[in-house]
């Protein structure tokens, strides 16, 4: 029987669509098939290249973390304790000088040396480099000749004066004034060095490398990671690595998760076993989690703190330090912690974190504490306004916790609150910048390293409120004094007095209003045991065991 | 058309012929709508959700938009007395909520479908019939839009104007159809292209109809019935893309509600709290199919075919 | 036949300007810095911010930024790179594959099972067969992608294999070759399946009354032999102008579906450059699904000739 035109069009159709598609399927992605198969870790994508002085966030921070080795680790009560480097001294604060472990190589086999500190640092000061990790180096004497503040200048000069390296292994660094802080800040990414490899002929540093990095830590990079595109990164053990190294296996694989549901897909994954291990678990799937995973499941503090802000020099009617109060006396933290995040986050009761010294539990006592009827009375008295515009971004997992806030407001202060979703928090932030924002807004703030001055300083400084991040534009000399004298204190316990003191000026004026203390919620397959998270939140991978040894 | 047998149509046709009435093409369609079970049905259920979308207040007394009436720490509460549907993610009336969640889904699908069917449908009459020049470049410009993903360019466009104080239901309808129209416009041509190669028209033409006549007597009566069919399905498609937006954070905004909202809303925790994505979903669902119902029946009743 | 392609795809060119202008309208227009959007939740230094701001053109008038993206485009083939320095024409080769991958799957199913579904339905009209596929398609137009996508991920991704230990659809990802696009495929196609089913049933119902057909029944041609030598071939015009519309329709709207399970194609890099800001790179994705889309379209319309010999371009 002849079969038809059409009939042989739709038949050929799907035939055609199948034979395209199987024979476009390339290979599969995951590395190292045949007894050793990777640990297999989520994380999002990187949202800059891999390179040590564009990376200002975790994700990309977790995958550097691997390549690279810290100068300094945190030990677990928050002190920096050498680790490449073999010390970092100081007499006065201000003069500090690293002296570098013998022995230590890249990737390639050859020496890491003082040098590719210098290189690194210089190349992220740079302003035609437009690094993010570039206002680490901003107390370096010469940072403003290699990235002149005022729009427009060019550079004077292509590295800073006041970084040197001695000799192969010493590095000297001259700081414009004396910073207690510095030894902490030295464990961060932004501290990575850079083989002499990764520059081109004009101090560039080579599309090549950015794509492999060739770095110091416990693992190399298999294969180039071409950013947007790929969605793994394979990494394995780099056997000339001097410190630790994992006991029974050699691969380790990043799996990108990007788009709305990152966090669900990838905890998904994690139940089905197809990932080792996941460290953002979406607050909504916890109460799952914990009985899916068992002890598999973990609950680490972290120095993440969310608070609402006030744009109060753009918005008059959010002036008066009552009206911030009453909003923070209006917001149920408890229930919300509860019910939002099953427990995944505490009450604030600080403007800084418990994760760092200095912290003083119920810092914040009247004003933090849900009072209905003596907010509602504070907000009449103070005229607060009648209407609030409340802002957050969408792509976080913020709108939950952001509609129970806004039904307290609405509740217990009787007043209009419209939420305003913006699909990044950019769209808020430029807005803010050109004081074009009226309403508040939900902000969060992790630290880059585990100091209280890292809290105080960028958020509420007299400096970070012109191209800062301090965007309520509240400020106050007093305490930009207390910092200064924290940063030139001889100790650091001396240093936190001064902090602290700083603090209480944000804790009676409340330019934010602190909400929550973070958690990070991470769990790991039964392929996997003895997996842990270092200060940074990073996996400490040298402790990790495989499950089933064969 | 999920009635009737071809059996039971013949013997409608027989019916009127007999009367002999020379009655126009909508007359006879009601005569032969009112006799269908399944229009009667669907005409009913629409009836009711239009009253819950015009006084929600007849259907429950507790008003969702009074944030004292939600107690967050009663969160998913399952159904209790006096709160039929239990209580949702913010610890608010499941019921009141799904209620007055019916007014913007409902307005949004039909607003939507109004204007895509209108614009997309007047553009491909237009296209087939006019001329080829008008022909060649609708269908350009609708290639255009056509191509931009709906919901991405929806995405674009509600993004793009969320900062003007435009009534967020209006935006959704607004980007909705700016992108919606160019399905319409593709099968009213098609549907055109193949109602004038027929030999009624040609006949028509001959005995020296004027392109009005054919237009609004012969062309538009056939290639309607497939543009209703379309605009009935999308109907559901257009609440679904709401429920897309709003997902994505630029659909309808609280303090409003809609369906898409509180499906986007519920959708984490359906594991463990179902009850908050299944009503207001069961809603949508319900209503999508009583309207393709409706636009089945009234696709049968219309079609000259059957005459 | 021939000239009409050719002068088809002529008119395609002012199409493509046409989309590429619009849609650099419309990104630009968007609210926020893309800068500054860079850094997340923390702002970029003011020098950053300068540089780039500088490197990207992105201080200068509309039409300025429009003429160094077109003419980078006609005049080096560059298509732009990502704020990050990453070449768009990257990104778009390989997220093209993933895409069409995913679409191609998805339109097999679709017309495998949503003609099939319809023809069997209006074969068998007012039988039950009939009433249960209209009520299944029913329920494919009227649950949401969104929902279908996370419970068969849910049910189909985790718990088969928690329960039994099979390991048949991966959760997300692109690792395990073509079966990671099965369970998107089927999620995608979904309201596909609805709509062609119905239009299947509904046109291959209506050509079953024509004259033509009761004209060769009345001659004692075999039914058989009748639908598929009379009713199909005229049945199946729409559907066939459906399958090709949904080329591109399809590969626009796998942005929720490619976010649930994770797949890098086009959508996912649409969905992410529209919120970055990355003009170059929406742009880009949208001229290259315009483009599929003319091709499709054009294919279409030369089909119709085929399959409808009334139809003539000359």
């Amino acid at each position: 029987m002849r079969v038809t035109k059409g009939a042989w069009l739709v038949a050929g159709t799907a035939l055609l669509a199948l034979t395209v598609a199987a024979c476009g399927s390339g290979a599969p992605a995951g590395g190292g098939e045949g007894g050793d198969t990777p640990v297999r870790m989520e994380i999002g994508e990187p949202k800059n290249q891999l390179v040590p002085g564009l990376t200002t966030e975790a994700e990309g921070a977790e995958v550097l973390g691997a390549l690279f080795e810290p100068l300094v680790k945190y030990t677990k009560d928050r002190q920096a304790e050498p680790n490449v480097a073999e010390s970092v001294a100081s007499d006065d604060n201000k003069t500090w000088t690293i002296k570098l472990n013998q022995g230590w190589t890249w990737h390639d086999g050859e020496p890491l040396t003082a040098q590719n500190y210098v290189d690194a640092w210089n190349w992220a000061a740079y302003k035609p480099n437009a690094a993010s990790a570039a206002h680490f180096f901003q107390m370096v004497e010469g940072f403003e000749d290699v990235n002149p503040s005022e729009e427009g200048a060019q550079p004077a000069a292509k590295t800073m004066k006041g970084l040197e390296a001695v000799d192969d292994l010493t590095i000297r660094v001259r700081l414009t004034r004396p910073n207690s802080q510095f030894r902490l800040m030295l464990g961060y990414t932004a501290f990575y060095p850079l083989p002499a490899k990764a520059f081109d002929s004009n101090g560039k540093i080579t599309q090549k490398y950015m794509q492999q990095p060739i770095g110091m830590g416990l693992f190399k990079m298999d294969k180039p990671y071409r950013k947007g595109t790929d969605q793994v990164i394979d990494l394995s053990v780099y056997e000339g690595f001097k410190g630790d190294k994992p006991k029974n296996w050699k691969q380790l694989e990043f799996r990108i998760y990007s788009g709305q549901s990152a966090a669900e897909t990838a905890y998904n994954d994690l139940q089905a076993e197809n990932i080792d291990v996941h460290d953002s678990i979406p607050s909504s799937q916890l109460i799952s989690a914990q009985t899916a995973l068992g002890d598999r499941y973990h609950d680490d503090p972290t120095s993440l703190i969310s608070y609402i802000g006030f744009p109060i020099t753009a918005n008059p009617a959010f002036a008066k330090p009552e009206v911030r109060k009453a909003i923070s006396m209006a917001i149920d933290r408890k229930t919300i912690a509860e019910q939002v995040f099953s427990g995944a986050r505490s009450p604030a009761d600080d403007f800084i974190s418990p994760a760092v010294d200095g912290y003083r539990p119920g810092a914040c006592t009247e004003a933090c504490s849900y009072d209905p009827a003596k907010a509602k009375e504070l907000y009449a008295q103070a005229g607060g306004p009648p209407r609030i515009d409340l802002g957050y971004n969408a792509d976080g997992g913020h709108k939950e916790w952001m509609e129970a806030v806004a039904n307290n407001l609405r509740a217990n202060l009787g007043i209009q609150v419209q939420l305003k979703p913006e699909e990044k928090f950019g769209v808020i932030l430029t807005a803010l910048e050109k004081h074009e924002y009226k309403g508040a807004f939900r902000i969060a703030w992790l630290y880059d390293y585990p100091s209280m001055e890292n809290y105080l300083t960028p958020m509420f400084g007299k400096a970070a409120a012109k191209g800062g991040s301090n965007y309520s534009g509240w400020t106050n000399d007093q305490f930009d004094e207390l910092i200064n004298k924290g940063n030139e204190a001889r100790t650091p316990a001396q240093a936190i007095k001064f902090y602290q003191q700083a603090d209480d000026l944000l804790l009676k004026d409340m330019p934010y209003v602190p909400v929550f203390f973070h958690r990070i919620n991470w769990g790991h397959s039964t392929r996997i045991r003895n997996v842990e998270l270092n200060m940074l939140d990073q996996v400490v991978w040298a402790k990790v065991e495989k499950a089933d040894a064969a | 058309m999920s009635s009737g047998t071809l059996a039971r149509r013949r013997a409608g046709g027989r019916h009127k012929k007999r009367r002999g009435r020379p009655a126009g093409l909508w007359a006879d369609a009601w005569h032969d709508l009112r006799r269908r079970p399944m229009f009667v049905a669907s005409v009913i259920l629409i009836g009711v959700l239009l009253l819950m979308a015009a006084w929600p207040s007849l259907f429950t007394s507790i008003d969702p938009f009074d944030a004292r009436t939600c107690e967050l720490r009663l969160a998913r509460q399952t159904p209790t007395p006096g709160h039929p549907f239990g209580r949702d993610n913010q610890g608010c009336d499941l019921f009141a909520r799904t209620v007055y969640g019916a007014r913007n889904s409902i307005v949004i699908g039909m607003l939507t479908t109004l204007a895509t069917a209108v614009i997309g449908g007047l553009l491909g009459l237009l296209a087939a019939f006019h001329s080829r020049w008008a022909d060649a470049v609708l269908s350009r410009v609708t290639e255009i839009f056509f191509a931009i993903p709906a919901i991405l360019g929806a995405l674009l466009i509600a993004s793009t104007f969320r900062d003007s104080e435009v009534d967020s239901i209006l935006l959704v309808v607004f980007a909705l159809t700016i992108l919606g129209w160019p399905m319409a416009f593709r099968i009213m041509r098609a549907a055109v292209i193949t109602a004038m190669s027929q030999d009624f028209v040609t006949a028509a033409r001959a005995l020296g109809a004027g392109p009005w006549r054919i237009m609004t007597r012969h062309l538009l009566p056939n290639a309607l019935a497939p543009v209703i069919v379309i605009s009935t399905i999308n109907l559901g498609g257009f609440i679904a893309a709401e429920a897309a937006l709003s997902f994505l954070g630029v659909g309808v905004r609280s303090p409003d509600i809609s369906w898409g909202l509180m499906i986007a809303e519920a959708r984490d925790r359906f594991q463990y709290a179902p009850l908050p994505l299944v009503f207001p979903a069961l809603f949508l669902s319900v209503t999508v199919l009583a309207f393709i119902m409706l636009g089945d029946a009234v696709r049968d009743a219309l079609d000259p075919k059957l005459r | 036949m021939g000239r009409y392609a050719i002068r088809r795809l002529l008119q395609a060119v002012p199409v493509l300007l046409g989309s590429t202008l619009l849609i650099f309208l419309i990104v630009f227009a968007l609210p926020g810095d893309p800068i500054v959007s860079l850094g997340g939740d923390r702002r970029p230094s003011p020098s950053v911010v300068e540089v780039l701001t500088e490197q990207y053109h992105l201080d200068e008038p509309l039409l300025v930024q429009y003429w160094h993206y077109i003419g980078g485009v006609l005049f080096r083939a560059d298509l732009g790179s990502t704020y990050q320095g990453v070449p768009v024409a990257d990104l778009l080769a390989s997220t093209f594959q993933v895409t069409l991958r995913l679409t191609l799957m998805a339109l097999a199913i679709e017309a495998v099972v949503g003609v099939g579904l319809g023809v069997w339905a209006a074969l068998r009209r007012g039988k039950a067969v009939d009433t249960m596929i209209l009520a299944a398609t029913l329920v494919l137009v009227s649950v949401p992608t969104l929902v279908t996508g996370f419970v068969l991920q849910l049910v189909l991704g985790v718990k088969l294999k928690q329960w039994t230990g099979l390991d048949v659809f991966p959760v997300s990802g692109v690792g395990d070759g073509l079966r990671g696009y099965i369970l998107p495929a089927f999620v995608l196609a979904g309201l596909s399946i609805a709509y062609l089913a119905r239009l299947a049933r509904t046109s291959l119902a209506e050509v079953l009354r024509a004259d033509y057909i009761r004209t060769a029944v009345a001659k004692g041609m075999p039914r058989g032999r009748v639908i598929t030598r009379h009713a199909l071939r005229n049945a199946l015009i729409p559907v066939v102008t459906y399958l090709g519309a949904d080329v591109g329709t399809l590969m626009g709207g796998a942005v929720i579906t490619e976010g649930i399970f994770n797949l890098p194609g086009l959508g996912n890099l649409l969905f992410r450059g529209v919120y970055e800001r990355q003009q170059p790179v929406v742009v880009g994705v949208v001229t290259l699904l315009v483009l599929v889309y003319i091709v499709c379209n054009l294919i279409v319309d030369m089909l119709y000739a085929v399959l409808d010999p009334r139809i003539r371009y000359e």
